[in-house]
This record gives C-alpha cells, sequence and structure tokens, in this order.
C-alpha cells in the first residue's frame, strides 16, 4: 500500500449523560494512504461523526476519549498521553466539511472576508494576494465570476454553491487529508453529481486524501477505493470497493447492499433488515448485529474480532454464507 | 367505480403569495405549480419526482384540499372535487390520506400509539364503541408489523421506522382508496427503508390503495411505481410507465437526473459517463421563460427561451415537455 498518513488505533469515544455512558466508538481501527478515497458507512448513529470528530479533536464534554490513538504521519494527535497535538496539523493538514453548509458558514461575512481569513491564517498571505487567491479557490471549485461573489454573502449563494464554497474553504490550507460528513446529502442529486465530480477532481489534482461519510452506497461505489462499514460503535468490515460490493461478508454489508434499490432493475422484493440497532448505553457482549442476524447463532454471542479477508478484514464468525438467500430460505 | 381513475389531476396551478399587497398594489406570488395534469389508477402508485422546491409536495397537499389551487380542476373516484368544501370536504377527506416523511415530528409526542391511530376512527364517527375502536386499533397495528404492546406506549419508545408504520396504520385506519405519501421513506435508515417499502406494496396489493409517492431516491421510486412523473420548477416534464421512463427518457432534464443518479455498483459507476450541467436549481419566484429547463439545458434553441413547450405523447403512455426531444 501507499504510505499511511492517518493512523486510528482501537479507538474508543464515550459521552455521559444522565442516562448512562453510551459507548458511541467502540474499538476502532482504520488507516487512511496518500491518495486514498475510504468510504466510511453505517446506519444512523453508528458512529461515522463521532469517528470523524475524534480525528480532528473535536470530541467535547460530555463525550470524552476513553482509549485508542489517532496518529498523523506516526505522531500521536488524540488518545492516551497526549497532552496537546501538535499545531497546524487540524486545519491546516486535516480539514473537514460539514453536512449543512448553511451553519459552517458566518451569515454576516462576506464570502471572500470568510475564504480570505482562512487564507491569512493558514498560507499567511493577506491583502490583494489573499484576494487573488480567494478567487482562485472559488473558480478551483467551479463558480464564475469569482470576482463578484467574492462580496456577496452567504445568503445570496443557493445550496450547492455554499457546499462548494466550503469545500473552498476546506482546501484553501491545501491539506492533505479532507474529511467529508455527508457533503451532500441537503443537495439535489444534479447538484450532488456537480460536488462528487469536483472532490474527484480535487483529488487526482492535489494528490488529496479523503474520509467520506455517506448513507449512499452510490456514491461510495463511484468514488471510493476501500470502504468500511460501522455497526453500533464498530467496524464489522472493511475491504477495496469492489470485492465489498461484489463479496461483503459480513451479514449486515450484506443486507446493507441487498436493501438498496438498483436504478436498472425493479422485480425483486427488496431485503429488509427487520429490527433495529441495539443501544449504546448498555451494549451487547457479542456480536451487535445479532438479534438481526438470519444466520447467527450460538458463537454469535461472544465478541467478534476483526479476521483478514483478501482485501480488508471483517468481524463475524459467519463471514461469507449468504445470510440472505439462506435467512429467506 | 373503478371505471374511473382514483385520482384525476388536470391543468392543476397553485400560487403561493410572496408579499401581502397594499391597498393599491396587487399582492405579488409564486407560480409554485403550473398546470399539472396526471391521473392515478386505482391499485396503482404514480411516483413524482423533481428538485427539491419544484412543487411536490404542493401537489400533495393541493389534491387533498389543504392547500387553495389557483386553476384547474381535481376529480376524486370520478367527482369533482375542486371546490367542495364543508361536510362533503370532511367526509372526503377520510378517502384520501396522507403519510409524511418525518417520522419524529408527524406524530404526537403526548399521545399513545393506540389513541393515535384510533384518532380518525374516533373523529369521523367509525368505531361504534371505545371497544369496536380498540379492537381496530389492534387489527391495524398487526397489520403494520407493530408488536401487541405497542397500543400502550408513546411514539418516543419507538424507532424511526416504527414510527413511519404508525403513521401509515393511522393513514390505513379510514380505509382510504388514495394515499399521499410524501418522502415516507427519506428520513429512514437505507436498512429500515425497505421493510417499510415492502409494507406499502404488500398493503397496495391486499387492499387496492393507489399511492402518490413523491421522493427523491429515483431507485426507490422505480421499484414501488407502476408510473412516473418528473417535475421540474412547478411543471411535469415528462410522465410515463417506469420502466419507459427510466430506460428511454425523453426529457433532457430526466436524463440529466438519471444520469447524476449514483449506482451502487462501482464498476458500473465509474464507467458512467455522467451529464453534470452547469447551472443551478430554478428561482420559483423568478421562473425562465419559455421552458423553465432552457437555461440548464444543452439543446436550448430560441424556441424554447421564448414558449414553453405543451406536454405531448412522445410514444405510448409516454408524455414529455420538450421542444427539440422525441418529435
Ligand atoms: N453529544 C452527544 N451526547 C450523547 N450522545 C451522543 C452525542 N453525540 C453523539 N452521541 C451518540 O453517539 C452515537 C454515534 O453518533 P454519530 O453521530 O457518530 O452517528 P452517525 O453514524 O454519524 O449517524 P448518522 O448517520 O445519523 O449521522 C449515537 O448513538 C449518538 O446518540
Ligand atoms: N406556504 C408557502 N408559502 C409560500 N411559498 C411556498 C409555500 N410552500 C411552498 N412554497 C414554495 O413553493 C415551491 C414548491 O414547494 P414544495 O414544497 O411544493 O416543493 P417540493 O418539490 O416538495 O420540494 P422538496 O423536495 O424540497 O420537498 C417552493 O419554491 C417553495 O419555496
Ligand atoms: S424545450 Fe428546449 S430547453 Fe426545454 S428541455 Fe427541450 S430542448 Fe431543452
Ligand atoms: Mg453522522
Ligand atoms: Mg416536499
Amino acid at each position: 500500500m501507499t504510505e499511511t498518513l492517518l493512523e486510528i488505533d482501537d479507538l474508543h469515544v464515550a459521552f455521559d449523560t444522565r442516562a448512562g455512558v453510551v459507548q458511541a466508538v467502540r474499538g476502532v481501527s482504520l488507516t487512511v494512504g496518500r491518495g486514498e478515497t475510504l468510504g466510511l458507512v453505517g446506519e444512523s448513529g453508528s458512529g461515522k461523526s463521532v469517528t470523524a470528530q475524534a480525528m480532528m479533536g473535536l470530541i467535547d464534554v460530555p463525550g470524552r476519549i476513553s482509549g485508542g490513538t489517532v496518529r498523523w504521519c506516526g505522531t500521536p494527535l488524540v488518545g492516551e498521553g497526549v497532552r496537546r497535538a501538535p499545531r497546524n496539523i487540524w486545519g491546516r493538514e486535516i480539514t473537514m466539511i460539514f453536512q449543512n453548509p448553511m451553519t459552517s458558514l458566518n451569515p454576516l461575512m462576506t464570502i471572500g472576508a470568510q475564504l480570505q481569513e482562512a487564507v491569512r491564517l493558514h498560507l499567511g498571505l493577506r491583502g490583494a494576494a489573499a484576494r487573488t487567491r480567494a478567487a482562485d479557490l472559488l473558480n478551483a471549485v467551479g463558480i464564475s465570476g469569482a470576482a463578484r461573489r467574492l462580496d456577496q454573502y452567504p445568503h445570496e449563494f443557493s445550496g450547492g454553491m455554499r457546499q462548494r464554497v466550503m469545500i473552498a474553504m476546506a482546501i484553501a490550507s491545501e491539506p492533505r487529508l479532507l474529511i467529508a460528513d455527508e457533503p451532500t446529502t441537503a443537495l439535489d442529486v444534479t447538484i450532488q453529481a456537480q460536488i462528487l465530480e469536483l472532490l474527484a477532481e480535487l483529488q487526482s489534482q492535489l494528490g488529496l486524501s479523503i474520509i467520506l461519510i455517506t448513507h449512499d452506497l452510490g456514491i461510495v461505489a463511484g468514488l471510493c477505493h476501500r470502504v468500511a462499514v460501522m455497526y453500533a460503535g464498530q467496524i464489522v468490515e472493511t475491504g477495496a470497493v469492489d470485492t465489498m460490493f461484489e463479496q461483503p461478508a459480513h451479514p449486515y454489508t450484506q443486507g446493507l447492499i441487498r436493501s438498496t434499490p438498483l436504478l436498472d432493475a425493479c422485480d425483486d422484493r427488496l431485503v429488509a433488515i427487520d429490527g433495529t440497532p441495539p443501544g449504546l448505553l448498555i451494549p451487547p457482549a457479542g456480536c451487535a448485529f445479532q438479534p438481526r442476524c438470519p444466520v447467527a447463532t450460538a458463537p454469535c454471542g461472544v465478541p467478534q474480532v476483526l479476521t483478514p479477508t483478501g482485501t480488508g478484514a471483517v468481524a463475524c464468525c459467519r463471514a461469507g454464507i449468504d445470510a440472505w438467500k439462506v435467512g429467506a430460505a | 367505480m373503478s371505471r374511473h381513475p382514483t385520482l384525476s389531476v388536470s391543468g392543476l396551478s397553485v400560487d403561493y403569495p410572496l408579499t401581502s399587497g397594499g391597498l393599491f398594489r396587487p399582492a405579488r406570488t409564486v407560480n409554485a405549480v403550473d398546470g399539472v395534469t396526471f391521473d392515478i389508477a386505482p391499485g396503482e402508485t404514480l411516483g413524482l419526482v423533481g428538485e427539491s422546491g419544484s412543487g411536490k409536495t404542493t401537489v400533495g397537499r393541493t389534491i387533498l384540499r389543504r392547500v387553495p389551487s389557483s386553476g384547474g380542476r381535481i376529480q376524486f373516484e370520478g367527482r369533482d372535487i375542486t371546490d367542495v368544501d364543508g361536510a362533503a370536504l370532511r367526509k372526503l377527506r377520510a378517502r384520501m390520506q396522507i403519510v409524511l416523511q418525518d417520522p419524529y415530528t408527524s406524530l404526537n409526542p403526548r399521545m399513545k400509539i393506540g389513541d393515535i391511530v384510533a384518532e380518525p376512527l374516533l373523529v369521523h364517527g367509525l368505531a361504534e364503541s371505545s371497544d369496536a375502536a380498540r379492537h381496530a386499533v389492534r387489527q391495524l397495528l398487526d397489520r403494520v408489523g407493530m408488536p401487541a404492546d405497542a397500543a400502550d406506549r408513546y411514539p418516543h419508545s419507538f424507532s424511526g421506522g416504527q414510527r413511519q408504520r404508525v403513521g401509515i396504520a393511522r393513514a390505513l385506519a379510514l380505509k382510504p382508496s388514495l394515499i399521499v405519501a410524501d418522502e415516507p421513506v427519506s428520513a429512514l435508515d437505507v436498512s429500515v427503508r425497505a421493510q417499510v417499502v415492502n409494507l406499502m406494496q404488500d398493503l397496495q396489493r391486499e387492499l387496492g390503495i393507489s399511492y402518490l409517492f413523491i421522493a427523491h431516491d429515483l431507485a426507490i421510486v422505480r421499484h414501488i411505481s407502476h408510473r412516473v412523473a418528473i417535475m421540474y420548477a412547478g411543471r411535469i416534464v415528462e410522465i410515463a410507465p417506469r420502466n419507459d421512463l427510466y430506460d428511454n427518457p425523453v426529457h433532457p432534464y430526466t436524463e440529466a437526473l438519471l444520469s447524476a443518479v449514483p449506482v451502487a455498483n462501482p464498476k458500473v459507476q465509474r464507467a458512467r459517463r455522467r451529464i453534470v450541467h452547469t447551472g443551478d436549481t430554478v428561482d420559483i419566484a423568478n421562473p425562465p421563460s419559455g421552458c423553465r429547463f432552457h437555461p440548464r439545458c444543452p439543446l436550448a434553441t430560441d424556441q424554447c427561451r421564448q414558449a414553453s413547450p405543451p406536454l405531448l405523447v412522445k410514444a405510448p403512455g409516454h408524455l414529455a415537455a420538450c421542444w427539440n426531444r422525441g418529435r
């Protein structure tokens, strides 16, 4: 594999709530290589955003990192013994775009002022140089008439254009890793396609690494090299994108793919995964998917360990069985 | 009765007030729906797709007579209901129900599930006694796959998919012949979406209900619909049986939409030639002249900029509104 940039090792994140301790992330390990796009998928509430926030050092009370480490090019950023992360990594080498662009842009500042601020902060550019760079960034994300656009406010931009501005802000520092948490969920598909095209272009031009968090398996299929599937705070499967779609090994991954209707076929009944994910106050001791799994057996009650597969790893003692065919019979 | 379509809409238009006009100033309006025509047969699902703001919800709410129309006619089971009101409207509403997107806010959090489902029965006087209502509720909850003890619990103790089942049970209570489902699965997880879609299909086969199924997810729409209508900026630009529409789209916007949907198959998705249109979504308060898609359309000509293309038959059962396609 190419040089590893980000390395997450056995990460645990907990939230202290009135009802008890929510164990949102329970032993996640991941790596991201240079120029690689990693897709992070999974049920709502499975811990994708919390994992991303942990990578960015954004976990705050009532949350805490309760175990594990995050390293950037070998340097620990988060975890035991890390008092203070080295400067100039978060917000500079690693940046993030969030789902809702309206809440992440300052409504009272012009787009240009916000971009110039980012450019000043990260690249030390000021005045005309900062403005030129800001206009270049708007051009890079496909917004035409940049000079005029710089003097406008966020409300004068459409949703899709605001999301482009967020991407412009996120690449202003010339980062090496971009974490995108549902970057297109609020957008129409035609606009979404433009944004995804843009991300793919930026990746090939800048050699950027991307962690893409999404619910949409189609987006994963088009953009990602590798995929990690989360369920109830854990990674249940990782692998190369083609393998994951052709031969998903974990019953949950299989169910996820089979319950997604395809655009070019429509006659089969959809596979439905009955039931709902477990609560994370008292997470199950064994496989968290067991209550919903059609092929569960006794050994599923003990903790499942990630075991290597051809292109990744899977945490399931029944891995590889066609769970939904067996289940439907 | 089944000689008539369940629903028949012709030339439907809806204007929303934009500013309140002064004494001598006419109020400005937004033309959110412009001349929409379609019908839905008994037991049929019509999928309604289009950009955000294209008027899908408005069409659904206008059919249910919750939003006033400014033009056109609405016929329900062969009867013109455009202007009915009072008791007739109340009775009509029992036959046409709505299921909404957000299972988190569409149920009253302070009411028990049983009371939520029973409410329409009691309001419309369709249950002779509270015992009869309780019995009916039990059957409905069972029908949508809710646990037996659900009736005595509150919405917060159920998941999104379960709450959506409750919403469907409630809509079914009055044995409607039409359900307007406005993004009923958009807020649900992928794995749970399939449960609700399967349930809606089963209920339709069993009870012969018609659905107007509004959604963004084109794959789900293809899966559940018999026919599909595509809206753009308040107008239907294409309507056809589902396979015709997906396999042989006529309108450039439909084409753009279909080519933009990511397909959950890496080899296919990487190889697809995307029709990525420049240009942005329409500001419906200032709609473009002529064909409302012309600023984004690669085929636009002067005719497109000047005159609005009529919705014409391009193949059997396949209508589209485009000057340059399918002549
Ligand atoms: N501030 C908080 N306080 C308490 N619990 C929290 C907090 N933030 C997140 N959680 C919990 O952590 C778990 C993981 O949440 P997270 O937002 O990472 O899910 P997700 O996978 O991103 O889901 P989605 O797909 O819906 O965005 C959830 O159970 C959530 O309730
Ligand atoms: N009550 C209202 N008053 C004024 N304008 C409205 C009102 N409701 C909707 N509109 C406008 O009418 C247009 C159509 O809105 P509608 O909600 O029908 O769109 P939609 O297709 O359902 O969109 P979405 O996919 O986002 O739900 C939009 O431009 C919207 O801003
Ligand atoms: S009428 Fe003209 S502008 Fe409209 S879709 Fe057809 S070719 Fe394009
Ligand atoms: Mg999230
Ligand atoms: Mg709507």
